[in-house]
């Protein structure tokens, strides 16, 4: 199903980000070497690195690009302290060979952190030219180009100071007028005591600030990486987190808080641990139907949901390329009556569910049954997962559901 | 103090601190103060203050402090007055001030003992000389000038006894012979900016240099000086200090914005090995207590920091060593980090981790990553979304659309969508152009259909549609996960009755709406498998009449048709259906169907089930949204023209979905189905789009002057010829239209007229004039 191909990026050090742009066919690559490279795909599907620069005095974490009716525009973020926006422009000299040659400029460098800028993030076009930035002491910045023709003005537009330190953010990329402009951040603090790890902010237009409109406390463990599914038209949110294991969550709007002006959510968690190891990142492709997440392990795993959101691991592809997996060809295959106390690197059914409502009554976990998924019995290890409060009392356990098997 | 970071604060910042020959002791040195402390094993407890005495002059102002590396009782400082002083700890009087030495012209930056001679002392100074100083003798020997404006840094050679280096502010580095103070042996230009400071390396013949350009550089220097290792670091570095016992590492400090003790593997010049963040303002001083472990910082915040190893963030650790993306093709480029240690086991690794630090220790600069890219071989949503796009009719008569839209969906492999279309099309063009000319005659299938309905209007939305998850989901348990399980239905849906014999389209316009929102499987299900509860049916009387007497026989009888009348009068408004289901219930008796695989329980009503599609559509709609299908959705909306003005969908959903519809295919770049999109749309937001921003501009034919006023007058010949109609010869000031190939033009009524008789160019220039 897939076909590895090793690229030869040679950066010095860690590659940090890969990013691509709106429409696939560039890629920029950052790395600690404080370098940047940008790959462009030829008509054959081969890939050219077309520039390499130097564009930090640090570690480069993130890099990202905007949407391309801004321009050829790239924003990174680094150790450094700071982040830069960039730009390509045609050469227009009349040197030889400088007509037609594209380059790119440095057009602001955002230095109002004080400590390293983690993550680095445009915003949806529909709100403009917006650049949100977090950084390891915690606070996120968002930033405005007034003019969208001149990407050297950046205004500060916010200052917003969530506590623990931030290492990734995410905003939400709904187009509707419904959703407020919405953004996740990720705090990869390792004391666990000090609560959940995920913020949610959103903007209101009434108060012209972003306020904390939902902690996911549940999330305790460090967060390095987050994303918001693609919207495509739902009226809820999905939300990608790796952390310990990779997570899942679903947002969906309550309107019984309209008076304040701040919805608050419904709010669904799925956990897979099949990385049995940190996991780095997480990716969703542009339709929003398969999330790609890499851990420690070295695998990239990819998920899918079927109709009722029970996300499965549907492919293992392996980093060093040396073999690409999906279930097509059968993964390791497991006893039936395996000990349950040992974990197993490899299973493709995991099951999911539910957890606690809104943040307003947090008390009693609503359980509808059609949430709790029967095990499916295959041969193959499975299990359900609680992922209430773990204050809470424990939830009942799954109802059977007295469901007969189809004809197949 | 060996295992605990602890600090003290002090009145005011110093500015360099020394520890004494054994480590037990450290002085700090700064503007107003002058103290020196004993390192106990939890705290720094004060042993001597230096600032004391009737006179506080500059003497006491320092630059710099040394400790004598034999005599453990002389110190030496570098004073902001140009003044060399030596201390003697041993002097009985409160003041240890020994000598002072005022042979520099201007402030002191530096001052170093020798490693093996205690009695010579070198210093260097803002007037550009270096002295050394005999301490026997109470004079300052030799005079080193080193042509430069400043010598920031002199530190003598660990390794051969006569040899010290200096460092200027012009970014040059000397190495001078005690013997020789005529010349410097040898000088290089080691950065673009100041040095503010070097070291030489314990063991290797390296020299660390830390410059303002923001780089440490080390220099090999047993031949030609070689620049073997550069630290690109974030600020201006003004300390630097090799770590004992570990070749390759370096602390430094910044002068400016940094409040971070860095320690770096040169080997890995990107990332600090190590940092040390306890400072609130720029570290003045490091100096290592002998052991690797540990070290002593001064600060401008006024503390002085006993720092040890462990407690020291690793910024590499929380840097994310993988990164990964995916893009429209699916296609997924992935670098992670590079495992050196054990490439076989890395989970096995990964889990030690933490505790063996020393492992990280040795891999830490071998950190690279590798790359690849896993290109998917058969792209399935990328091919049909596209596929589907452009193949998709969004304007025209509803049911050409949705044959249309059917056979491209079915081609692009997705049968379920394929299903929806056609559904579609028997709901709308047959139910609201037909249904209400005819009577609702149901056929057996769409009694059972019918049944879900009433459930369906019953039952909180919700709930529905969760029944109709299940029964997705039980059509595609067995299946292997990721194949797109609408295939599945579709193949069931076409056994289904639809097919048989049906007299009109009308019942098979029940049925697949009931489906439409069911997706099939539900009632392949309650048909196929006779395993569900029994079920209740509404029906006419003259349905009843029917299944009855015809039993084997679905088709209407002509029959029926005549009743319509009677039964639309009494067809009750679908709105209100859900609320009139219980009391049809209560006066109907109930029927079981003997032959059929499942037990059915017919009801007869006497109120006919005309049934409006909209909230089916509705919920199909919103179905295909919350799975990301927004491409059926957005079609289907649009295909429907006015008909979605009674749909209950806000009319932010219906632009929400469109936008990111038009968003999706900006995606692909298909320009042209966005751009109909855009056409098509029936909300301002949405259909202005391609309005913004759109400019055209011309120029005048004559002069080539791009016309800025008007489109008919040029500023320049102040002529309008470039706008004449060349029919009329009048100035065209509406809509011109032109020739692209002759660029003769004139109002688009004559031109029109025109090319109506005449195939060249109305002015006689022989042109086959083309508009399209």
């Amino acid at each position: 199903m897939f076909e590895a191909h090793s690229i030869n990026a040679e950066h010095k050090d860690l590659i940090h980000d890969i990013a691509y742009d709106f429409y696939g066919q560039r890629m920029a690559t950052c790395s600690s070497d404080q370098f940047v490279k940008v790959w462009d795909e030829d008509e054959h599907g081969n890939w050219h690195l077309t520039a390499s620069w130097k564009v930090h005095s640090g570690s480069v974490w993130k890099v990202t690009w905007a949407h391309p009716e801004f321009g050829q525009v790239l924003a990174t973020c680094s150790f450094d302290r700071t982040a830069a926006v960039w730009e390509e422009i045609v050469g227009e000299g009349s040197g030889p060979g400088e007509r037609g040659m594209r380059h790119w400029v440095r057009r602001t460098n955002l230095v109002d952190s004080r400590t390293s800028v983690t993550d680095v993030k445009f915003a949806p076009k529909t709100l403009g030219l917006l650049l949100a930035t977090c950084s390891a002491d915690g606070v996120i910045r968002i930033y405005e180009a007034p003019d969208v023709m001149n990407l050297s003005q950046w205004t500060l537009q916010h200052d917003i100071s969530c506590k623990l330190p931030c290492s990734c953010l995410t905003w939400n990329p709904s187009l509707s007028r419904l959703h407020p402009p919405m953004l996740a951040v990720g705090s990869d603090d390792s004391n666990t005591s000090n609560g959940g790890k995920v913020f949610i902010y959103e903007y209101s237009e009434n108060s012209r600030r972003w306020t904390k409109t939902e902690t996911l406390s549940n999330v305790v463990d460090p967060v390095h990486d987050i994303a918001f599914a693609p919207n495509l038209g739902r009226s809820f949110h999905t939300l990608a987190i790796a952390t310990k294991d990779v997570r899942i969550i679903t947002l969906k709007p309550v309107q019984d808080s309209a008076q304040s002006g701040l919805s608050r959510f419904e709010i669904t968690t799925a956990k897979f641990e099949d990385h049995y190891c940190t996991v780095w990142r997480v990716c969703w492709n542009i339709m929003g139907t398969i999330l790609a997440s890499s851990g420690d392990d070295g695998c990239v795993r990819l998920w899918k949901d079927n109709y009722i959101n029970n996300w499965k691991c549907v492919a293992v592809l392996k980093g060093d390329g040396t073999s690409a997996q999906s279930t097509e060809t059968p993964l390791t295959t497991t006893p039936p009556n395996h000990p349950t106390g040992v974990q197993q690197p490899l299973s493709t059914t995991r099951n999911v569910t539910i957890a606690t409502v809104t943040a307003e009554k947090p008390t009693a976990p609503i359980m509808s049954t059609s949430k709790w998924q029967a095990p499916v019995t295959k041969g193959r290890f499975s299990k359900s997962v609680w992922l209430g409060n773990p204050a809470e009392p424990s939830p009942l356990p799954p109802p059977i559901l007295d469901r007969p098997k189809s004809k197949k | 103090m060996t295992s605990k970071t602890v600090f003290i604060t002090q009145e005011g910042p110093a500015n360099a601190l020394a520890l004494n020959k054994d480590n037990s002791q450290v002085v700090i040195a700064g503007r107003n103060v002058f103290k020196i402390f004993a390192l106990l094993e939890d705290r720094f407890e004060e042993v001597c203050n230096l600032r004391v005495g009737k006179n506080l002059n500059l003497n006491f102002s320092c630059n710099d402090v040394a400790w004598n590396l034999t005599d453990d009782h002389i110190l030496a400082t570098a004073a902001t007055n140009g003044a060399v002083v030596v201390w003697n700890l041993n002097r009985p009087s409160r003041s240890k001030q020994e000598h002072v030495f005022v042979d520099h012209k201007r402030t002191v930056n530096k001052v170093s003992f020798h490693m093996t001679e205690p009695m010579w002392l070198i210093s260097g100074s803002q007037d550009g000389t270096m002295k050394c100083f005999d301490l026997r003798t109470k004079e300052a020997t030799k005079t080193f000038y080193s042509n430069t404006e400043s010598v920031r840094d002199v530190q003598f050679s660990p390794h051969q006894q006569h040899t010290f280096a200096a460092v200027s502010e012009n970014g040059h580095v000397q190495q001078w012979d005690l013997r020789r103070p005529d010349r410097y042996f040898q000088h290089f230009t080691a950065h673009s900016g100041p040095i503010f400071a070097c070291d030489w390396h314990p063991e290797a013949t390296w020299l660390a240099t830390a410059s303002r350009d923001k780089t440490i550089k080390v220099w090999d220097l047993t031949a030609k000086p070689s620049c073997d290792y550069t630290i690109h670091t974030i600020a201006s570095v003004g300390r630097i200090k090799w770590r004992p016992q570990r070749k390759y590492h370096i602390a430094s400090c910044a002068l400016v914005v940094d409040c971070s003790i860095n320690v770096w593997d040169i080997r890995r010049p990107y990332i600090p090995f190590a940092s040390f963040n306890e400072h609130k303002d720029v570290p003045t001083g490091v100096a290592w207590r002998g052991d690797p472990q540990s070290f002593l910082s001064t600060s401008r915040d006024c503390n002085l920091y006993h720092h040890v190893f462990k407690d020291a963030t690793r910024p590499a650790s929380k840097a994310n060593p993988q990164g990964i993306a995916l893009n429209a093709k699916g296609d997924i480029a992935y670098a992670c980090k590079v495992n050196v240690n054990a490439p076989t086991s890395s989970v096995r690794k990964q889990l030690i981790y933490p505790r063996k630090m020393p492992t990280s220790n040795d891999t830490f600069y071998m950190a690279f990553s590798m790359m690849h890219r896993f290109t998917v071989t058969t792209p399935q949503e990328p091919k049909w979304f596209k596929a589907c796009a452009e193949g998709y009719l969004l304007s025209g008569k509803l049911n050409e659309i949705c044959d249309h839209n059917a056979v491209v969906a079915s081609k692009a492999g997705r049968n379920d969508i394929s299903t929806v279309w056609s559904i579609t099309k028997t709901l709308y063009t047959d139910s609201l152009g037909n249904i209400l000319t005819t009577p609702p005659t149901v056929s057996k299938e769409d009694a059972v259909n019918t049944l879900n309905l009433s459930q369906m209007a019953i039952g909180p939305n919700a709930e529905q549609t969760n029944t109709g998850h299940e029964n997705d989901v039980k059509s595609l348990q067995g299946e292997a996960p990721g194949v797109i399980s609408g295939g599945d239905d579709e193949t069931e849906t076409d056994e289904t009755p639809e097919n048989h014999h049906f007299i009109g389209p009308i019942p098979s316009g029940y049925r697949r709406s009931f489906s439409g929102s069911k997706r099939q499987p539900k009632g392949d299900f309650f048909f196929g498998e006779g395993e569900l509860e029994p079920m209740t049916m509404e029906y006419t009387n003259a349905y009843m009449h029917n299944i009855i007497n015809n039993d084997n026989d679905w088709t209407l009888p002509k029959e029926a048709f005549p009743l319509r009348h009677e039964i639309q009068d009494r067809s009750p408004p679908p709105e209100q259906f859900p609320n009139h289901s219980p009391d049809i219930n209560d006066d109907t008796g109930a029927i079981t169907v003997e032959d059929q695989p499942c037990q059915l329980i017919v009801t007869a009503i006497p109120k006919p089930v005309f049934w409006d599609p909209t909230h089916l559509i509705e919920e199909a709609l919103r179905h295909h949204a919350a799975i990301r299908d927004i491409q059926t959705s957005v079609s289907i909306l649009i295909a429907l023209g006015d008909r979605r003005k009674i749909l209950n969908i806000e009319m932010a959903t219906q632009e929400h979905w469109l936008l990111e519809y038009i968003d999706m295919l900006g995606r692909f770049q298909l320009w042209e189905v966005a751009t109909q999109i855009i056409q098509l749309a029936w909300m301002p937001s949405v259909s202005q789009l391609n309005q913004q921003s759109t400019t055209i501009h011309a120029c005048c034919s004559t002069c080539t002057k791009p016309l800025q006023r008007s489109a008919w007058l040029c500023d320049r010949c102040h002529t309008s010829r470039h706008a004449l109609c060349s029919i009329c010869h009048q100035v065209v000031r509406g809509i011109y239209v032109w020739c692209q190939g002759c660029t003769h033009g004139g109002h688009v009524t004559h031109i029109s007229e025109w090319f109506n008789s005449n195939r060249q160019c109305p002015t006689g220039c022989g042109h086959l004039c083309e508009y399209t």
